[in-house]
């Protein structure tokens, strides 16, 4: 082997390695790209020691700026939040029907309202409010249970409705099953079904079913069927059936009655949120003053 | 800066460029003043010209409103769904630059691309600090100061078309600017310091693609840039006698085009004779060369780094006046043209298919825009039927249908609009924001940003609703006139039956 030399053309010197007169150049790698390695791979050992990085044999190196992608994404919400400050102080600070005279705080709450709505409200409700018979009430029509106001709404999704919560909205139909019979039941049904049809205003006083409707319904479904909203009982004068308007399904609803159970989100759901829901909800289209 | 020159086409004489052109004195250096000066006047005063249009709107006549997302222009608003208008502006000016280079070659680049016109500029200031303090240190330092001036001043007028120009200055000297407008002034700065005061002619000879296809649309009957090669040659000092048939009044001797263009290829390939004994017109001064903006000596033929400004034709001529000899030793002039003398002007066939069809189809894309401009929509609505659910019982047995109903516009004076939904009798219309009782037409009006963001309720009587899918149109008209702004096609749903 041949001892390293100078290259007289390039300046550098050779490896030392000679085959059949052909010797090996050492070029030295540039500078400039040493110095950016190093100085990367420095960095690199910063990044290391200022984030998590690597797991130890009980847990795992938390960095010492103890940044967390969690702690992160709670920082980036009270941003968000904070940004919202203003807003939510206005909404705080607003009565409810206020609000709605007021375009940008009206817009700024039903935008959250719509976000609230489609996180907690639109798993039953459906996303477009329009609910599904048989299981959940619309809130996109003209018809409430329990009241269309804004503050009727608005109780409504603070404590719930048979929610367990002290403050619930309550109220149980008996089960005329065991008290009736079959045939009474069925004339209730027939007498039921004329309520909604002005043709029969005159003729239905005069069905069997009158009487026992009467005696057992009308306490709280109201003489005419005009419901009775203190109790949540529904409208039975209208087109809107929320467990089906066929004669079976009445009868059922009769003998073995569903009540519909909602959730208080009072305590789950910040003051804040509850009052863009019940802005919202009652922006659908069926909101009372 | 070093002399740039394409290569393979050195001189064949070392000629010493000079690191600014020299000045020149003509008919083209004329019109390249009042051009570079028009261009850099519209530049520059365009954003500050006011345009009343009322209430609420900017009183900037050119503005790009980014924030409200439209363009201003005079009279004319533009949206961003007007955007086929600016393809036809662009196909117009691209097949105006087609026409314009078939007809009489680079006279876009030589006269009116930016970044000629801003060289000019540099040039000139260039010329000027040299005139007043010398060649040295202090004059370096007053041509850098110059150049980020003027750079910076090109990057506060270029920012000013977005933001209203005469608060604009207030605003970025106090901080108060967006951000985005401190980054558009630093980034047109550096731009036009690179391209305009540091690069400038390598933009030509290196950066841009237009000489690269110029080939394609020039061709024999091209106006270019031309130097009279069987006029000029052979080179050579004052001193030598001019060429007999030159310096007899007479006619030239009419050459066929075939053996100009053999002789200029013995020109360009063989060295020139140290010492011949008759001379053409050109004396080798090499004016034509130290003018040149890109450093080309015309003398070689037209080339790529030729921009076809005309200075070297000014710089010949100068020179053709003082021997006492005509002017036009390099002229604008088309390659195929028989020519009767070398004095005579050069005939230029304007009616040429190619030229004819890039000014129809130049005309056909301003036809285009004009069209559009014309007949831009003033009122631009949306009507979008909520399908979930598709229809609302409500409690008498009516069927409601939501829409969401957008409704923007530009159009002075509209304040109030009436809606109305054709193909639904009976039905009652109401917006989710009015309280009022539902009646046959929706009257709403529209407040100061000319926007409309409502739901839209429909509701029709338990007898009148469709079993199904209804075609209904929702009409919009002005509440006073009772003029018709907008007719939408959208549907109506009814519970099937």
């Amino acid at each position: 082997m041949a001892a390293p030399e100078r290259d007289p053309l390039t300046g550098y010197s050779t490896t030392g390695h000679e085959w059949d007169g052909i010797k090996e150049l050492t070029t030295p790698i540039p500078h400039w790209w040493v110095t950016v390695f190093l100085g990367s791979c420095l960095v690199a050992l910063l990044y290391m020691w200022l984030f998590p990085s690597f797991a130890t044999t009980t847990g795992v190196f938390k960095g010492t700026l103890g940044w967390t992608s969690e702690g992160q994404l709670a920082e980036e919400m009270a941003a968000g939040r904070a940004a919202q400050a203003e807003w939510r102080r206005q909404l705080a600070d607003t009565p409810l029907d206020e609000v709605e005279r007021q375009p940008d705080l009206r817009r700024f709450a039903i935008a959250g309202g719509r976000a609230a709505f489609n996180e907690n409200c639109a798993p039953c409700h459906g996303v477009g409010a329009g609910g599904q018979i048989g299981q959940f009430p619309a809130l996109v029509d003209d018809d409430w249970l329990w009241g269309g106001s804004l503050a009727a709404i608005q109780q409504t999704v603070r404590f719930g409705i048979r929610s367990g919560h002290e403050e619930t909205r309550d109220s149980m139909m008996p089960a005329f099953g065991e008290m009736l019979s079959a045939g009474e039941i069925d004339s209730i049904a027939d007498y039921v079904l004329t309520l909604s049809d002005p043709s029969a205003a005159a003729s239905r006083a005069r069905l069997p079913g009158a009487e026992l409707y009467a005696a057992n319904c009308s306490a709280c479904h109201g003489a005419a069927g005009e419901g009775g909203r203190d109790f949540g009982a529904p409208r039975l004068d209208d087109a809107i059936w929320l467990y089906g308007g066929s004669k079976q399904a009445i009868r059922q609803q009769i003998a073995t009655p569903r009540m519909g159970m909602m959730p208080a989100f009072a305590g789950k759901l910040d003051d804040d949120t509850l009052r863009m829901l019940a802005l919202y909800v009652h922006s659908l289209g069926g909101g009372e003053r | 800066m070093p002399a740039t020159t394409l290569q393979g086409l050195a001189p064949s004489r070392a000629i010493a460029r000079p690191d600014i052109p020299h000045a020149v004195r003509g008919r083209f250096r004329r019109i390249k003043t009042a051009l570079t000066g028009l261009m850099l006047g519209l530049y520059f005063l365009t954003p500050w010209l006011r345009w009343e249009r009322g209430e609420g709107l900017p009183g900037q006549a050119v503005l790009f409103d980014l924030p409200g997302r439209r363009l201003l222009v005079f009279g004319l608003e533009f949206w961003p769904q007007d955007l086929p208008i600016a393809v036809g502006m662009l196909v117009f000016g691209a097949m105006a630059l087609f026409f314009a280079t078939t007809l009489a070659g680079r006279v876009w680049c030589g006269f009116a691309c930016p970044q000629t016109v801003w060289s000019d500029l540099f040039f000139a200031v260039d010329r000027l600090i040299v005139r007043l303090v010398g060649k040295g240190a202090s004059e370096r330092r007053l041509r850098t100061l110059a150049w980020v001036l003027l750079a910076l001043a090109t990057g506060v007028g270029f920012t000013a078309y977005f933001i209203d120009a005469p608060s604009l200055p207030g605003l970025l000297l106090t901080g108060q600017a967006p951000a985005i407008a401190y980054a558009t002034v630093l980034v047109l700065t550096g731009t036009t310091w690179l391209l305009a005061a540091y690069a400038r002619e390598r933009v030509c000879l290196h950066m841009c693609p237009w000489p690269r296809f110029q080939a394609a649309l020039l061709d024999r009957q091209s106006l270019v840039v031309t130097y009279q090669d069987g006029r000029g040659e052979p080179r050579g000092r004052r001193r030598t006698p001019l060429r007999p048939d030159l310096a007899q009044p007479a006619p030239a001797a009419p050459a066929a085009p075939a053996l100009m263009g053999l002789v200029a290829q013995a020109v360009a390939f063989s060295a020139p004779a140290p010492s011949p004994s008759l001379r053409g017109d050109c004396i080798d001064c090499t004016r034509c060369v130290t003018v040149c903006p890109t450093g080309v000596d015309i003398r070689r033929g037209l080339q790529m780094g030729c921009i076809g400004c005309g200075l070297c034709i000014d710089a010949c001529n100068e020179v053709m006046v003082k021997l006492d000899r005509p002017e036009g030793l390099i002229r604008f002039d088309v390659e195929s043209a028989p020519r009767r003398s070398f004095l005579a002007p050069p005939r230029v066939d304007w009616l040429r298919p190619k030229a004819l069809a890039f000014g129809l189809a130049a005309l056909l894309a301003l036809g285009f825009s004009g069209y559009g401009m014309a007949t831009l929509a003033q009122v631009s609505v949306h009507v979008e039927p909520q399908r979930n659910p598709p229809f609302v019982q409500l409690s008498d047995g009516s069927v409601r249908n939501d829409y969401a109903l957008r409704l923007a516009h530009r159009r002075a004076g509209l304040a109030r609009v009436v809606l109305h939904a054709e193909g639904l009798e009976g039905a009652l219309l109401r917006l989710g924001t009015q309280d009022l009782p539902a009646a046959d037409v929706v009257r709403v009006a529209i407040g100061s940003d000319r926007t409309l963001d409502e739901r839209l309720l429909v509701v029709l009587p338990a007898r009148a609703a469709p079993s199904g899918r209804r075609d209904v149109t929702v009409v919009v008209s002005e509440a006073d006139t009772g003029e018709e702004l907008a007719r939408i096609p959208t549907y109506f749903w009814g519970p099937e039956r």
